[in-house]
């Protein structure tokens, strides 16, 4: 029965059986009990003309077992019930009919998916048993083989969870969306045995794409000179075509087009103020209304005049030291000296995680509840519980790079950016090799190798200088360096892992000495309370020594004054004798 | 060589619906100070009963309900919930049995008239099930359907269930007060089920003329047709 298969072309689908590869059988006989269907021949390259009747139909090569005038073993067993004799209606007379009429219902045309419900209104049957039956037939591959897979149900189920408005009709009420409880819901993908054949695996998400991931973050360069254009870009209408500023200025922006074309665009507004422009005097009016007025925003925006209250309340909040602007207003100004470090003023020794974490308290902090009275030292002492954490930052057991990862993960670039630099700042106060490197471009250091936007940054920046606060600006020198970009991302990596190891390696020494330290106290307390146990035991015995002293003595002092009273008897002797039974008992008594 | 009679018969069962998940169907159709609650659903029996109140209260508040629908959601799921517990230690002889099951509802835009075999005897049966294929190979993208479906069958599966309950009882008092032989069949098919040797008997296939009777058979409704058959039917019900 079984002809060597031809690879035409039907590879291409995963299916469950193990083999691939087809077979196609004749079919043999024609079931009388169907009715005279004209049948076509599928395969029009077929070359045996010397059989005529018969037909070329194509099934999996793992029911080769399969034959039209027999049940094989595989039927029975999958399919008991027909087998056991239990009823009248499931014999195995019936369970022939049953597959090969849909056997036959499907070779009709086996371009076309044969569905249940075609088969089952021409059945006479339990339509429970019937069904498996059919997912019999169709997991074995004898009847929906050629056929195309069923319409995917990801985009079925993908409209089955539309949202819908008003109640469903089968709760007719006041309109509110509610669902109905049945117990199954309704967008359960049938993913039964009997479909898994056709269906195609996982269905895997689409990986994103570098432009999906970076595409916000990416630098604009200017396409005449290369240069970034972050303060600014003008940006051709009509095609994609970024021109910084100096060259608009300048005119060189290539040719055919002209001035007009040419629209604005200042990414300062972009990132941070919903498009509201800061310029600068209005930022150092802000500054210092907020200095003199710390929380009454009335009056921090009557100051700066043309900005409404909201607006300099975001202005402040996305400006790097803001916040801590903010903390110092309401706490007590030197508590918040970990939000100092943003700027880098006195780096207090945390370790970059810690660093961050307060960052993110103070962050989540004002999240539009600036109102709250917030010490900065309790911030300091108990940074978590207060505040609302979306995850276990401090999980004792993931590392310190993770932590690191995951928490930049979470925060704005902006508060990554900040601390990122104060780490830098850090560093580079140790060892004078990063700090070539680190601050050899200021332009480039803000934008290039540590920190992907922060316009934010720069505007900090320039106002830290005007306001003439220390802060890391200043003390950066802004010379040009030749070191090429990989070089120093290279370093900065290397920096930043070797700082991180070197300080790991601390830790682990700290600890051992810790242990150390343990370890020798508690065996002195174990010595202590043996040495107070043999004192014990030392006085036990004194008293001991005492008490049998006592008693010697005691006993000493009761001969005595035995021997006295036998004097005395003896010596009042005659008289007494007259009395032996008094005198017996005595002696009886004493001796 | 047994006779048909006797093969087909089987120790009596105790009551329960025919399906592989013992769920109970439930409708409600309720009434307070002007407005109307109508729903149906499945419910499963052995959830404790605080779950009954949990349920009434999360519908009143999800479809912002009066607060005077509560206890009468509670009361009425109950009282049904009461009514199948009330046959659940009772004999219930199903037998060899498959019954035809119809279905003739409307779901929104969507109605649908359908008529096929179950057979009460299988318990791997699953109107679940059922009711997802065919709308799948209809190709019903309404997900309301489904389950409406599922509980029309099941509300079907419970009558006949209940019948039989009842017929088994009369069945036993028959016996007891004839004390007729033993032999007489308590198989013998009531008003629902089908004689299985006549339908068995021959081809399990059916007649062509009579396919069209048992596909179901779909309509789709537009916006007028469906309000207008909302006003009858609140005039009606």
């Amino acid at each position: 029965m079984a002809v060597p298969t031809d690879a035409s072309g039907f590879l291409g689908r995963t299916e469950v059986g193990n083999d691939e590869s087809k077979i196609r059988i004749p079919k043999l006989t024609k079931d009388p009990g169907m009715e005279n269907k004209p049948r076509h021949d599928p395969n029009p390259d077929s070359t045996r003309p010397e059989e005529p009747e018969l037909d070329l139909y194509t099934i999996p090569s793992y029911s080769s077992w399969f034959a039209w005038n027999d049940i094989h073993e595989t039927e029975r067993q999958a399919l008991k019930e027909f087998f056991e004799g239990s009823s009248i209606s499931r014999t195995p007379k019936v369970y022939k009919e049953y597959r090969d009429f849909i056997i036959n219902k499907y070779r009709e045309d086996p371009s076309r998916r044969l569905t249940f419900t075609e088969v089952r209104k021409s059945l006479i049957g339990d339509v429970t048993l019937l069904h498996k039956v059919f997912r019999f037939l169709e997991t074995w591959g004898l009847i929906n083989f050629v056929a195309p897979p069923p319409p995917r149900q990801g985009s079925d189920s993908d409209d089955r969870v539309r949202v819908e408005d008003g109640a469903p009709n089968g709760v007719r009420v006041v309109a509110t969306p509610n669902s109905l409880r049945p117990l199954l819901a309704p967008v359960v993908k049938g993913k039964k045995s009997g479909d898994g054949v056709e269906e195609s695996g996982v269905q895997l998400p689409h990986l994103a794409s570098y432009s999906d991931v970076f595409g916000d973050l990416k630098r604009l360069h200017c396409a005449n000179c290369g240069d970034n254009c972050d303060s600014g870009y003008y940006e051709y209408k009509k095609v994609n075509f970024v021109v910084c500023v100096k060259c608009f200025k300048s005119g060189n922006y290539g040719e055919g087009k002209s001035m007009d074309d040419f629209e604005l665009k200042d990414c300062s507004e972009k990132s941070a103020t919903n498009g509201v422009v800061w310029t600068e005097e209005e930022t150092l009016l802000l500054l210092d209304s907020v200095m003199k007025h710390w929380d009454d925003w009335d009056l921090v925006a009557q100051n700066v005049q043309t900005k409404s209250k909201l607006d300099c309340i975001t202005k402040l909040i996305e400006l790097p030291f803001g916040e801590s602007l903010i903390d110092s207003a309401k706490g007590g100004g030197y508590s918040s000296s970990t939000s100092m470090n943003m700027i880098g003023m006195k780096p207090v020794c945390l370790t970059s995680s810690e660093h961050q974490e307060n960052i993110i308290n103070e962050d989540q902090g004002y999240d539009g509840t600036i109102e709250n009275e917030k010490n900065g030292d309790s911030e300091n002492q108990e940074p978590p519980s207060k505040k609302k954490r979306t995850a276990s930052i401090s999980d004792a057991d993931s590392s310190l790079m993770k932590q690191v990862a995951r928490i930049s993960t979470m925060v704005d670039p902006q508060i990554t950016a900040a601390a990122a630099e104060a780490a830098v700042a850090m560093l580079s106060d140790e060892m004078s090799c990063p700090r070539e490197i680190f601050y050899g471009d200021q332009i480039d250091l803000t934008n290039g190798s540590l920190s992907p936007t922060l316009r934010a940054d720069a505007i900090g920046e320039s106002e830290i200088q005007e306001r003439s606060s220390p802060s890391e600006s200043q003390e950066i020198h802004l010379k040009n360096s030749d070191v090429p970009l990989p070089l120093r991302i290279r370093a900065a990596v290397a920096t930043g892992l070797g700082a991180a190891a070197a300080r790991a390696k601390l830790l682990a020494l700290q600890e051992e000495r810790e242990i150390e330290h343990l370890v020798a106290t508690v065996i002195e307390a174990q010595l202590k309370k043996l040495q107070s146990k043999v004192k014990h035991c030392e006085d036990a015995e004194l008293l001991m020594e005492k008490e049998y002293a006592a008693i010697d003595e005691f006993k000493e002092h009761i001969l005595g004054e035995r021997i006295n009273i036998l004097r005395t008897t003896h010596n009042t002797g005659t008289a007494k004798l007259l009395e032996p039974s008094s005198v017996q008992s005595q002696t009886g008594n004493i001796s | 060589m047994k006779s048909p009679a006797s093969a087909s018969w089987k120790a009596p069962l105790k009551f329960r619906m025919p399906a592989a998940e013992n769920l109970v169907p439930i409708r409600l159709d309720i009434e307070v100070d002007g407005q109307r609650y109508k729903d149906a659903f499945t419910w499963n029996p052995y959830d404790p009963d605080s779950e009954v109140v949990m349920f009434a209260k999360r519908t009143v508040k999800d479809l912002k309900l009066a607060p005077g629908f509560l206890p009468q959601i509670v009361q009425f799921i109950q009282s049904q919930l009461a009514t199948f517990r009330s046959y659940a230690g009772q004999d219930m002889y199903v037998g060899d049995k498959i019954v035809p099951i119809k279905l003739d509802l409307r779901v929104d835009h969507t109605v649908i008239r359908d008529q096929f075999l179950w057979d009460l005897n299988n318990f791997d049966s699953d109107p679940e099930e059922f009711a997802r294929t065919l709308c799948k190979d209809v190709g019903i993208e309404d997900p309301e359907v489904g389950p409406a479906i599922a509980l029309a069958i099941r509300e079907q599966l419970y009558e006949i269930a209940i019948q039989n309950v009842t017929s088994a009882r009369e069945n036993r008092i028959n016996k007891k007060g004839r004390r007729a032989a033993e032999h007489f069949p308590i198989s013998k098919p009531s008003g629902a089920a089908l004689d299985l040797m006549k339908l068995f008997r021959s081809s399990v296939v059916r007649k062509r003329k009579e396919w069209d009777y048992y596909k179901p058979v779909l309509d789709l409704l537009s916006n007028e047709d469906v309000d207008a058959l909302e006003a009858k039917e609140e005039r009606s019900g």
